[in-house]
């Protein structure tokens, strides 16, 4: 990823939640998606990512989450996402309409309780 | 020589005449001393004649002819000077007469066997010095006159001026010979060191050497070994009479067998018959080569090799042999050595060209320019420079000094070159980098030591990280024009503690600032203080952020006509973007993070909101992206981006020389959309020669 960006797990048992840092493009996207189903075991109910430290999502990223999304829904799992009103990534991701795929909450405890 | 007696009778004249007869100059000497020697026995009646000579050491007589009693000649009588009868003749340098034997000391024990009873002697002298002595002896007993004395020592005289003519004809004989073979030699040296030799090419001077080495020498074979870079070994290099050893690459390890005595010993070989000595080579034996002589081949005492001679048939090489061949050795030493040097400056200097980057990378946004000088005595110098990209906007910039010279100082800088690139793209910070290099370095030994400048430049963030390793201070000029050397932490040079840490010093590099880098033979003059051409540098420099001019200026007014070391300088400026930008990229998704960062600088002083900046950047990448995605075809790939501000209208065009294709698959479509509704207008054209992607937006804040 040449310190573009970080997949940092930050729980791992039936819910995963991977905080993101950094930028995503086309550039890493392939390896941050690696990073992220690799943290995705079968006992896994719920996926949360916590977008907050993201700076820079482009369009190859969201497709990165829609495809997670579908893959999680096919094994009975759920993906979440927080992200919070104030990032710079949420126009695109409000623009994209990801919420439609993928609940989109403003942070992870959101995201975890609801 | 005495004159003759007065009172000579008839006789005697006839005697006088057989004596002094001119035809026995005519005669060999040898036959000069037999035919005196019969016709005295036959004047005198005489039954045994003898000459003998005086040995050089002056002490002794040799009998030289003889008549009567030959066998004294053939068992080489010697008979010491004052002893014994003819001892006497020679020490007393005048007649002897011994009228009976029996009461006489006479060593001899041929004249005793013999049985002779009398005997006269007379000694043989020129100007004064005795060269032996001529007798004469009778089996009866004899009363010698007065006049055979006379005539005796007149025969005595003849025969000593027919011997000193001898030696002298023999000297001069022996100076011609020596004179003749002396011009031979002085021959033989000017065909080994003549000058024109030096027009071959090493491989033909080499081969040009052995023919003459053996015409000269007459010898069978020639050939010469050059020690290898191990040291411990000769390979052959030329060869003569013995090609099968320049064709097979013989290998010959230093101390053993012939070849390898004499590169062990750096002395002259000489072994008289080869089957019984040690040889090593094959080829040799194979050949029936029976006597070898073989000389080193040095250059200020170091062996670069053997050159070695040998002779079918058994030879006894002389020291004329060996020194002559010593010198052609020279000669081939010189040649190869010459050889090597320039070689060695060849392909140092192809390594270097290699080193040094062809051409700056063109990197949008950033203005950059150096110099690289030789040294005036050519060769090889340890600068150099590097510049590359690091991804996400950052320029990493490089500028060093190794150690010495030569192709070790070049391979050190390949390395060096090498290492750096390869630490600093996998992200590390620039410290971690260059101590990850210095223990590379480390590990090379004490050849590679050098001193490194690293600097990290964001134009984004208006910030240069620098990591000085023993390196003189870089120096930045701030925007206004003001020239100061960054103020640094000491470190040491590379290569000197595998355990040095590195820190790196994180200054601002406002837009619109220049940093200069160079290496010390810029700053540095013989007789003047370093600090003085810092201070000469930094006056030069300030006010001037045009790079190429700055460049030139530097060279011209800070290098000497003739510069003993090398010199690198480079310049990076961090330009103001102006409202028309046109910049290439690699068709590449690397260089997405780049280009957006760049869009973002360029964005930034155009009174675009945070949330326009954002906007625009996602819409440019999206295009990109596209242009990235459908850029195939041969060669290197590139796309443009154009950007433009104009009263408050922001236009990016994106252009690529690939052909568009329709979004495929569900999740693939969204680029086009995004940049629909990040942007006032979207233009996609596509052609034959590639698409072009026109995004439009107005800035509300300058509204």
């Amino acid at each position: 990823m040449s310190g573009l960006a970080q997949v940092v797990p930050v729980r791992q048992d039936e819910v995963v939640v991977a905080r993101l840092e950094g930028e995503i493009d086309a550039s890493n996207r392939g390896l941050v998606g690696h990073r992220l189903r690799d943290l995705v075991t079968n006992r896994a109910e719920l996926m949360v990512i916590d977008l907050s430290g993201v700076t820079y999502l482009d369009s190859t990223g969201i497709a990165l989450l829609f495809e997670l999304g579908a893959e999680l829904r096919q094994r009975q799992q759920r993906l979440r996402v927080a992200v919070p009103a104030e990032s710079p990534i949420a126009r695109i991701v409000s623009l994209t309409g990801l919420a439609r795929a993928v609940p989109v909450h403003p942070t992870v405890d959101a995201a975890l309780v609801s | 020589m005495s004159a003759p007696r007065l009172d000579i009778d008839h006789r005697a004249l006839q005697s006088l005449q057989l004596v002094t007869d001119a035809a026995l100059a005519y005669l060999s000497e040898d036959d000069l001393l037999d035919e005196l020697l019969k016709r005295m026995t036959q004047i005198l009646q005489a039954d045994t004649a003898a000459i003998l000579l005086l040995e050089p050491d002056g002490r002794t007589l040799l009998a030289r002819a003889a008549r009567g009693i030959e066998e004294e000649v053939e068992q080489g009588v010697r008979i010491p000077v004052g002893r014994g009868f003819a001892g006497r003749v020679a020490a007393e340098r005048r007649a002897v007469f011994i009228p009976d034997i029996d009461h006489a000391d006479v060593l001899n024990p041929i004249l005793r066997e013999k049985g002779i009873r009398s005997l006269l002697g007379v000694p043989l002298l020129i100007e004064g010095r005795v060269l032996g002595v001529l007798h004469v002896g009778t089996l009866t007993p004899r009363q010698f006159t007065t006049d055979d004395r006379d005539l005796l020592q007149l025969a005595a005289d003849r025969a000593a001026l027919a011997i000193e003519h001898a030696r002298l004809y023999e000297e001069e004989r022996r100076a011609r010979e020596n004179a003749e073979q002396a011009s031979k030699r002085l021959e033989a040296l000017q065909r080994v060191t003549d000058a024109s030799l030096a027009y071959l090419s090493e491989e033909d001077l080499l081969q040009e050497l052995l023919v003459r080495i053996t015409e000269i020498l007459a010898t069978d074979t020639a050939a010469i070994l050059l020690l290898e870079s191990d040291g411990e070994t000769l390979r052959a290099r030329a060869a003569r009479g013995v090609e099968e050893e320049d064709d097979q690459g013989v290998r010959i390890p230093v101390g053993r067998g012939f070849a390898g005595r004499v590169a062990a010993e750096r002395r002259a070989v000489f072994i008289a018959d080869v089957d019984h000595a040690d040889v090593l080579n094959p080829i040799l034996r194979e050949k029936g080569i029976k006597s070898l002589l073989g000389v080193p081949l040095l250059i200020e005492g170091r062996v670069l090799g053997v050159l070695h001679v040998g002779t079918l048939t058994p030879r006894a090489f002389n020291a004329h042999d060996r020194d002559l061949l010593q010198l052609a050795a020279d000669r081939a030493a010189l040649a190869i050595e010459h050889a090597n040097v320039y070689e060695q400056r060849r392909l140092a200097e192809a390594l270097q060209r290699r080193l040094l980057p062809e051409r700056l990378p063109q990197i949008p946004g950033l203005e950059i320019a150096s110099r690289y000088l030789p040294a005036a005595a050519g060769g090889l110098g340890g600068d150099w420079y590097d510049v590359f990209g690091l991804g996400r906007g950052r320029i990493a910039i490089a500028v060093g000094d190794v150690v010495g010279h030569g192709v070790a100082a070049a391979a050190v800088m390949a390395q060096l070159r090498t290492a750096l690139r390869a630490y600093a793209v996998q992200g590390s910070p620039p410290a971690e980098v260059v101590q990850a290099v210095n223990r590379l370095m480390w590990q090379l030994g004490p050849t590679a030591m050098t001193t490194l400048a690293y600097l990290v430049l964001d134009p984004a963030e208006e910030q240069l990280e620098i990591v000085n390793a023993g390196h003189p201070p870089p120096l930045l000029l701030g925007p206004d024009g003001e020239a100061d050397f960054v103020p640094l932490q000491g470190t040491m040079a590379l290569g000197v503690s595998g355990t040095a840490v590195y820190h790196s010093d994180t200054v601002a590099m406002p837009t619109g600032s220049t940093a200069v880098l160079y290496t010390d033979g810029l700053v540095e003059k013989r007789g003047v203080s370093i600090d003085e051409g810092l201070e000469r540098l930094c006056a030069l420099a300030a006010g001037r952020h045009e790079v190429e001019a700055l460049c030139t200026l530097l060279i011209e007014e800070l290098v000497p006509d003739a510069p003993p070391d090398d010199i690198a300088v480079l310049a990076a400026h961090v330009p103001e973007l102006p409202d028309r930008l046109t910049t290439r990229w690699p068709a590449e998704a690397d260089a997405l993070a780049d280009v957006r960062r760049l869009l973002r600088r360029w964005l930034s002083t155009r009174a675009a909101t945070a949330d326009e900046a954002y906007d625009i950047t996602v819409a440019c990448q999206e295009a990109c992206a596209n242009a990235i995605e459908h850029a195939y075809g041969p060669g290197r790939a590139e796309l443009d981006v154009e950007l433009s501000y104009d009263a408050g209208r922001v236009r990016v065009t994106v252009r690529d020389k690939g052909r568009w294709r329709p979004p495929r698959g569900q999740n693939r479509g969204r680029g086009l959309p995004l940049m629909h509704s990040l942007m006032h207008t979207v233009d996609v054209t596509h052609g034959e020669r590639g698409t072009v992607v026109v995004l439009e937006r107005r800035l509300e804040g300058d509204a």
